[in-house]
């Protein structure tokens, strides 16, 4: 039982020092120009993990040293972990313990396809609880009028017409004469199946999952393995265009539910035999597919070691969505930045791949997840690449504009117009008295009631269905922000500074990040409220402090800054394509070049060099 | 096993904007007015003499630690003197660095009310900033350092914007008489003041943060010259702008600088904007002097963790800033020590060991605390 604490105690604890127990900092080795992995003692390792996470990285120095990559990481992580010399003290097992282990036995003895008709059916039926269940749908036939048979699929996951044409009507079909005699298991069913992709399994929990997948699973008596045939066909979206980041110039394409169309969307775009994909199951009772793609001949293998540790130590009960995983995975997961990228087009998951970053994408879920990512990232957009440099350049530069006026504008106000009247133009000042001459409140509280009010209709906005609600927001605002000023709760100009900030905030083109934003504009607003620019100036100080100490993946999120790593041509100002001839120096890929020096090279040749049609040209 | 706290790499850039920063904070401070007040017109060169005496001395410390090559200046305390006295010498700069990161702590406080916050309570002021301190130092040296660096821009861009905004006020005829009160007075001002530079031996403390003794050498001669000039430049305009008799009446010669600005009926009285660069290098400068002394205490006691330090250290921060009854006590005493007097602490101490490792013959390669630190850094546990 817990002992009581007296109060005098529990007021002591609130100020006396408690060492925290941190996550283990994973941490990105450094390469140097010979190629050579230096280690990095950059992280500030935090708390008792510390020494695992050095393990790590050494380990991880070996691994890129000696070339090894994929799956090799895995060995070498395990290795890793044997260095760590921790002297685990061996203790008796607990009866519960030795009724688990029995159990496990058990299970998996029970866990075999057996070569009887009747139990594999029985087994099958007991792991889908039926008769309850209503979904597994059990066909039960006989093959040439001879030999019994059953196949079984998840009414809705599968699509009948496969399954009637390509399985049952083969086996139906199929004379008595050509089987052999008896219970025989020389029957060579893979070659009367006529789907594409079928598999022999004699693990019960494997066809399960296969079944749940949509698949269709056979069984004729006599075998000892069970036959699952490709027959997904669940109902499911098309590709449509991305809701969030919808583009002029550029793909229309965004990703779907369907895990498999959004990796085949990615390969549309790399068509090149290195990229990867990984799946991973998580969540214990919804065994949620995850998908890691990655080019590996690009991609440094510390990261994809670190991206496999993370999502293979998840243990959860259920995966919903990507914002589940996010939180999951996240370095900092109290950071109100993100420090993973989000995106909804492939296009844009593609460049990330293809500057050796990992794309990981949660089945079920529209949106990629790319990692690891630093700041200059959340404030890009896909359309940077389809429009010329400097029209990029500009807009990116009214991007950091409108990410400092949303954050911010309100704070600033409430400082100069609380604190440092001096600052304002006299004849501005004046316009500004007699607006706020008939308001009662302080300007604080004017502030605080008009961005409340501001969120409450984004709010509504969202939950109003369809058209309705971009409608109503903005009629809202237009007859709410009237009102306040005729009835003199709020002053005119306070109208627009708030919704400058609301534009500004729309301008950003990262959701996460916009709502960060928005959580860090009233920390300002209070910091503005109670010291002026001295606590804008304090809380900035906090800002930056909690932005240069986060990392992504072993990657600082400031890595453009602090520390500053060689200077790339895609931060702020987008150089022209030309210029971009190294991937990012803070990702330290294999291989840093991405183009040649010269890559318009019909800008040195002569002109008038007559070039034949490319000998088999490709549509 | 002793365990020493463990404090991050940074590169040359982030190291030089720390030192620069802690360096140049003064000019925003009292600095100009006293050093203004005793040398009159010639205040803007003498601090040139300052910086070259400073530079002088850097080169002895130099050459300190080249004989103990691998070695921050405490584990050469402990090298050359024995473990005893190297802790006591330790202990004097961790006492100087908690005094000076409250004296600077006060100074700036004093301003702030001077100049913006008249009504406020200094506490409530001190109390803010000692809040983000804390936060600072909780992060460590490396965590001040990348700060530094993003601020660094915003510093010196601030401090570039008042000078050349205020060029219509600038007359350089109160720059006369060139020779002030006396070449001999300002000589020997000039090299009592290379104190005003001394902060820059924190580089031989933290010189196994900055990869060794090339980066130590390269960043404290530009941080030495680059502060050298810029203080030059900063005097000279404020002594262009004001004369020297109006200039040393001035409690902050560049926030003055700042609130003559004006270009139009609507571009003027701007110099509350320059708060934020105030405040961002007090933030970095304070900051790092109290890491400085908790550092110091924990490597005396061979403590690994500074994070349990930090409420007790900033409570003696706190008396130390609430210490002087009123501005004149913070400027003829306190201000005056750290600017004038200190380099017998932060100077005289290395050479007296440098002196003494010399007849001894005493040398060094890592000490068994570098030793220690490696080890420690690769079983990856520290704060």
């Amino acid at each position: 039982m817990k002992k009581e604490q007296s109060i005098f105690a529990k007021a002591l604890n609130l100020i006396t020092y408690k060492k925290t127990s941190r996550p283990e900092t994973f941490v990105l080795p450094e390469t140097d120009e010979k190629g050579n992995m230096s280690q990095n003692s950059n992280s500030q390792d935090k708390g008792k993990g510390g020494q695992d996470s050095k393990t790590l990285t050494q380990n991880q120095d070996k691994q890129n040293l000696s070339g090894k990559a994929g799956n090799g990481a895995d060995e070498q992580r395990v290795t890793g972990v044997g260095l760590q010399k921790r002297r685990i003290p061996k203790k008796p097992l607990s009866p519960s313990q030795v009724k688990a282990a029995k159990a496990a036995a058990d299970s998996e003895k029970t866990d075999e396809v057996k070569s009887d008709y009747d139990s594999n059916l029985e087994a099958i039926k007991q792991t889908f609880h039926l008769p309850e269940n209503k979904d597994l749908i059990i066909r039960e036939f006989k093959i040439g009028k001879k030999r019994k048979a059953f196949l079984c699929y998840l009414d809705g996951m599968a699509d009948k017409n496969i399954i009637n044409e390509y399985v049952l009507s083969p086996l139906l079909n199929m004379p008595g004469s050509v089987l052999p005699e008896g219970k025989s298991s020389a029957l060579d069913l893979e070659n009367i199946i006529e789907t594409n992709d079928v598999k022999k399994l004699k693990s019960i929990n494997k066809v399960t999952a296969e079944i749940l997948k949509g698949n269709t699973a056979l069984y004729v008596d006599g075998l000892d393995y069970i036959l699952t045939c490709e027959s997904i066909g669940f109902e499911k979206r098309g590709v449509e265009t991305p809701k969030s980041e919808a583009i002029v110039k550029g793909p229309q394409e965004g990703f779907s539910e369907n895990l498999r169309t959004n990796i085949s969307l990615l390969r549309r775009i790399i068509r090149n035999k290195d990229l990867v994909t990984e799946f991973f199951e998580i969540g214990e009772q919804s065994s949620t597919t995850v998908a890691v793609v990655y080019l590996q001949n690009i991609l440094n293998p510390a990261i994809l070691n670190e991206v496999r540790r993370r999502l293979q130590s998840i243990k959860t009960d259920f995966l919903l969505s990507v914002g589940m995983l996010e939180e999951l995975i996240e370095d900092n997961p109290y950071s109100i930045v993100p420090t993973i990228l989000t995106t909804e087009r492939p296009d844009r998951a593609a460049a990330n791949i293809m500057e050796g970053r990992v794309a990981i994408i949660v089945d079920g879920s529209p949106i990629a997840l790319i990692v690891p990512v630093t700041i200059n990232a959340l404030m890009h957009s896909s359309e940077d690449a389809g429009l010329k440099w400097y029209y990029t350049t500009g807009l990116r530069f009214i991007r950091f504009v409108a990410f400092a006026t949303a954050v911010l504008l309100p704070g600033f106000y409430l400082a100069l117009t609380t604190f440092n009247h001096e600052m304002i133009p006299t004849d501005l000042l004046i316009a500004i008295a007699k607006a706020k001459e008939n308001v009662p409140f302080p300007t604080i509280v004017e502030v605080l009631l008009m961005e409340l009010g501001f969120e409450l209709i984004r709010e509504a906005g969202v939950r109003i269905p369809g058209i309705i609600g971009n409608t109503l927001g903005i009629i809202g605002a237009l007859i709410l922000g009237e009102a306040a000023v005729s009835a003199n709760i709020v002053s005119p100009v306070l109208i627009i500074i708030v919704a400058a900030t609301g534009l500004s905030n729309f301008a950003i083109p990262n959701y996460s990040l916009a709502f960060g934003v928005r959580v860090l504009r009233f920390y300002f607003i209070l910091a503005g409220a109670f010291l002026g620019f001295y606590g804008l100036a304090l809380a900035a100080v906090l800002l930056v402090l909690m932005l240069v100490n986060l990392k992504s993946f072993g990657i600082p999120f400031l890595s453009i800054v602090a520390p500053r790593s060689k200077k790339g041509k895609d931060i702020v100002i987008r150089w022209p394509l030309w210029l971009q001839e190294s991937r990012p120096d803070f990702l330290n890929p294999q291989d840093r070049q991405r183009q040649p020096e010269i890559t318009r090279q019909w800008a040195q040749e002569d002109p008038n060099k007559q070039v034949p049609a490319p000998s088999d040209s490709k549509e | 096993m002793v365990r020493i706290i463990k404090e991050g790499k940074f590169g040359f850039r982030e190291a030089f904007a720390l030192l620069t920063i802690m360096e140049i904070t003064k000019i925003f401070y009292t600095s100009p007015h006293v050093i203004i007040k005793e040398l009159g017109t010639a205040a803007w060169y003498a601090t040139l003499i300052s910086c070259l005496t400073s530079l002088l001395f850097f080169g002895l410390v130099y050459l300190l630690l080249k004989r103990f090559p691998g070695n921050d200046l405490y584990q050469v305390f402990e090298a050359a003197t024995g473990p005893k006295l190297g802790k006591i010498l330790i202990l004097i700069f961790g006492v100087y660095f908690l005094y000076y990161a409250g004296v600077n702590m006060g100074e700036f406080t004093i301003i702030l009310k001077v100049y913006s916050k008249r009504l406020t309570p200094t506490e409530i002021l001190t109390v803010a900033f000692l809040f983000v301190l804390i936060a600072q130092a909780y992060v460590g040296l490396e965590g001040i350092a990348r700060t530094a660096y993003v601020f660094f821009f915003f510093i010196m861009g601030g401090l570039l914007l008042i000078i050349l905004l205020a060029i219509p006020a600038y007359e350089l005829d109160y720059l006369k008489p060139w020779l002030g009160y006396g070449l001999d007075k300002t000589i020997l001002i000039g090299i009592l003041r290379s104190s005003a530079y001394d902060e820059i031996i924190v580089l031989a403390i933290i010189i196994n943060s900055i990869h060794g003794l090339k980066n130590f050498k390269k960043v404290g001669i530009t941080c030495l010259i680059f502060t050298g000039l810029t203080f030059s430049i900063c005097l000279a305009c404020i002594l262009a702008a004001f004369q020297y008799t109006v200039a040393s009446e001035h409690l902050s010669g560049m926030f003055q600088l700042s609130r003559i600005i004006y270009y139009s009926r609507f571009f003027q009285r701007v110099e509350a904007i320059f708060l934020f660069i105030w405040v961002f290098a007090s933030l970095i400068t304070v900051s790092l002097a109290f890491y400085m002394a908790l550092s110091s205490y924990c490597r005396a006691f061979k403590i690994n963790n500074h994070r349990p330090l930090l409420l007790p250290f900033a409570f003696l921060a706190f008396t130390v800033a609430s210490w002087p009854d009123n501005v004149a006590e913070v400027l003829e005493i306190h201000v005056k020590l750290i600017r004038q007097y200190s380099f017998l602490i932060l100077y005289f101490l290395p050479l007296l060991v440098l002196a003494w490792s010399l007849i001894t013959g005493k040398k060094g390669g890592k000490a068994s605390g570098e030793n220690q630190n490696a080890k420690l850094e690769n079983a990856g546990q520290g704060n």
